[in-house]
């Protein structure tokens, strides 16, 4: 069987993702015995992570998977070995899956190109982040009763747009969920046309909740956004008023949401990131079973070993 | 003369060859109709009919222009000889109809010192299928900082100076760099780009915005192009300003020839930005890298409508060969550039004349005429005492373009793949054909 790659979220469909998350939902629940037994499960990751590495590896070790793990830090990638030739290697080696954390956008793709086993996409460059997206819905569902409880709902996704894989995977895959988006964001954190997206743009956070928003979905400001030769952003105080989401906007049954590291009194007050209307613990909790059910759906296992 | 003008080309050339029955057309002395050209010593003769010479060639059905001149081209020698030398460069100028060619100065070493610019001017002599003109450096190293030693360079055989592949980021720099260059007789070649707002590998559009690239926007090239503007007219330097790719560039450029005469003031755009826009770079392909970047169809069409209105002067191909390890990569950590040469005839002509948006005259005129008038030397004409450069054109020919059917040393043609209409099948400099692609044709009549 050819290897399912993960590649992006673009162009995704209520039937791929529902697909994902039905099966992640089995895993959670511990139904489902070592579908990636024999599989071998590759982390090639170009650039420095941690909790998507970790989540990663724990999903494909839960699931059964041999894991070879290829970090920047003593691999044949810290010496520069170039991208094409590690996938190439990894290959030779007989990767069943490769999972890919690169600086570049396209990374992803380029890979793919190179190996027979299936590649996931942990993130290019601004490109793509699917299984980030993916865990999201995983964990909004559980919230909410259900994949089918996600038609509807409206969801403001909230600051640096520009600079962010997480906003392009999870923007088709909400909308693809039946979701509808607004952006929260000063111009200076969104692509020059952030109408390519056909989405609002609110000034604030305070104008999502007037909008009707259920989630808040705020994503990492790089502190470095304040400083360097053209800023962005002219302080903490004045980003958290008008971009930092407060217990305040939380007071009418939104939740809110963001793909970590948070910066506690920046995106997210720090009295609200483990309060009960946040879901960022949840998130985190949904990233193994959706890349165990990911991996098991890129290598085209999971079917047999759930009728089985 | 204590320039440029290059000396391996024969001024004096087999004597009496006849083109025989092409549609000579060269918008400059308004010849446009089938007629014979007469060579003799390296120049044109005569242009006339039933012309007869010792040696024919018989180009009935074909077309006959004014050599292609190329003020833009990135042959990478020294320094980068794996990409291309002045062998390889010079035979896919001449594959592409061009017969002059200004070399730019972003070499390694840089051409920044008249020792450096002498020995590429013997190079060039001993090597270059064309004419191939030298540019030096603006500034030393091309940092923005320091001047070059322009008067020195130009005794060594520099033909002008420029700036090209980094721009001058010091509007105080550039001032004083103008004044010199003016002092030194030579024409300057500016590469407008802010860096400070230049800050992407693609246009900051609708594209990058769905790809996940970081952008550029179009205001890196236009604050630059403004400011090169305003200096050329305050210090009335000769500038060219070269790779013009937006509509607003373009529509400064047209305010400061319309408006400031103090200004002169022309300026060139690719076949690239002619022909191909941004939403390539969804692919994220290494290949669509470009500095500057493809740009939105409104700039696009911004630029093909000042080409035809003779705001922008003429076409520059910006021929920039890069090594497949440099290209074959996710765009963000590709090199920028395209191969030229070979293609620009043809994706000209297939895009804007069969497209409708551009007549034929005009685009000869943008590829010859008009470039050959900047260059100087006679080159760009079709008429008696006018060096013999010319471009036989099979204006009924298809092919698809393929790397291995290229000259250059590099492959990066955003082409590739592509069907052209319309391809050079004869290149001449100096009376000599230097690229016959059809030697039966020729050889056997001649």
């Amino acid at each position: 069987m050819p290897a399912r790659n993960l590649l992006t979220l673009e162009g995704t469909s209520r039937a791929d993702l529902r697909e994902v998350l039905d099966l992640a939902r089995d895993y959670a629940s511990g139904t489902v015995d070592r579908p990636l037994a024999g599989k071998i499960v590759c982390l090639a990751f170009f650039e420095a992570s941690t909790r998507t590495a970790v989540s990663f590896e724990l999903a494909a070790r839960r699931a059964g998977a041999d894991v070879i793990s290829l970090s920047e830090r003593g691999s044949s990638i810290q010496k520069g070995e170039g991208l094409i030739d590690t996938i190439v290697t990894l290959d030779s080696l007989g990767a069943d899956a490769i999972v890919l954390r690169h600086p570049a956008a396209g990374a992803a793709r380029l890979a793919a190109l190179h190996t027979e086993a299936a590649v996931i996409n942990a993130g290019d460059g601004r490109g793509q982040h699917p299984t980030q997206a993916l865990l999201d819905l995983h964990a909004l569902s559980g919230h909410l009763g259900g994949f089918d409880e996600l038609e509807g709902r409206k969801v403001a996704v909230v600051g640096d747009v520009v600079h962010s894989r997480v906003a392009r995977s999870i923007i088709p895959a909400f909308r693809a969920a039946g979701m509808e988006l607004a952006i929260v964001a000063p111009q200076t954190l969104l692509p020059l046309d952030a109408g390519a997206w056909g989405l609002p743009v609110l000034p604030s956070v305070d104008d999502a909740v007037d909008w009707g928003a259920d989630v808040l979905y705020a994503l990492r400001l790089q502190k470095e956004r304040m400083t360097g030769g053209s800023p962005r952003v002219p302080s903490v105080p004045e980003y958290a008023r008008f971009y930092g989401v407060a217990r305040r906007h939380l007071a009418g049954g939104a939740v809110v949401m963001h793909p970590g590291p948070v910066n506690r009194g920046v995106e997210v007050a720090g009295d609200v990131v483990l309060d009960a209307s946040s879901l960022i613990p949840d998130q985190v909790a949904s990233g193994v079973a959706v890349r165990s059910a990911v991996l098991a759906l890129s290598m085209d296992v999971a079917r047999s070993r759930v009728a089985a | 003369m204590t320039h440029h003008a290059p000396t391996n080309i024969p001024t004096t050339g087999p004597d009496d060859l006849v083109v025989r029955g092409a549609h000579v057309l060269d918008p400059s002395s308004g010849l446009d109709g089938v007629m014979d050209v007469r060579i003799s010593g390296g120049r044109i003769a005569e242009v006339s009919e039933n012309l007869k010479g010792l040696r024919n060639i018989e180009a009935d059905g074909l077309h006959l222009f004014p050599g292609f001149v190329d003020v833009h081209a990135h042959w990478r020698t020294p320094g980068r000889e794996d990409e291309e030398t002045i062998e390889t460069g010079s035979a896919a100028a001449a594959a592409g109809g061009f017969t002059s060619v200004v070399m730019m100065p972003n070499t390694d070493p840089v051409i920044d010192r008249p020792v450096v610019v002498s020995g590429l001017v013997r190079r060039v002599e001993g090597e270059s299928r064309v004419r191939a003109y030298v540019s030096a450096a603006l500034h030393e190293g091309l940092k923005g900082e320091r001047l070059t030693e322009m008067r020195l360079m130009k005794e060594a055989g520099a033909f002008c100076v420029s700036d090209d592949g980094l721009g001058t980021q010091s509007s105080g720099v550039l001032r004083n760099a103008m004044l010199y260059a003016k002092d030194s007789g030579m024409p300057v070649i500016l590469h407008c780009e802010d860096h400070t707002l230049a800050t992407g590998v693609v246009h900051d559009g609708a594209a990058a915005a769905l790809a996940g690239l970081p952008g550029s926007p179009g205001s890196a090239e236009d604050v630059a192009t403004a400011t090169a503007l305003v200096l050329a007219a305050e210090t009335g330097a000769k500038v060219h300003v070269t790779h013009v790719s937006t509509a607003l560039s373009a529509a400064l450029v047209g305010f400061f020839k319309g408006s400031v005469p103090a200004a002169d003031v022309t300026a060139d755009t690719t076949p690239h930005h002619l022909t191909l826009i941004d939403e390539l770079v969804q692919s994220l392909e290494g290949m669509y890298r470009v500095n500057p970047p493809l740009r939105p169809e409104g700039d696009r069409l911004g630029v093909g409508e000042a080409l035809r209105d003779g705001i922008l002067d003429f076409v520059a191909t910006d021929h920039a060969p890069h090594a497949s390890e440099e290209k074959y990569l996710p765009l963000e950590e590709a090199a920028p550039g395209f191969l030229g040469h070979e293609t620009a005839f043809s994706a000209l002509f297939t895009e804007l004349v069969l497209g409708g948006s551009l007549t034929l005259s005009r685009l000869v005129g943008a590829m010859s005429s008009a470039p050959g008038r900047w260059v100087g030397d006679g080159a760009g004409r079709i008429e008696a005492g006018a060096p013999a450069d010319l471009a036989l054109v099979d204006l009924s020919e298809e092919w698809t373009v393929r790397a291995d059917g290229l000259l250059s040393l590099s492959g990066n043609s955003p082409y590739l793949g592509r069907n052209l209409k319309g391809r050079v099948v004869g290149t001449m400099v100096g009376g000599e054909l230097v690229q016959d692609r059809t030697g039966a044709r020729f050889g056997s009549r001649a």
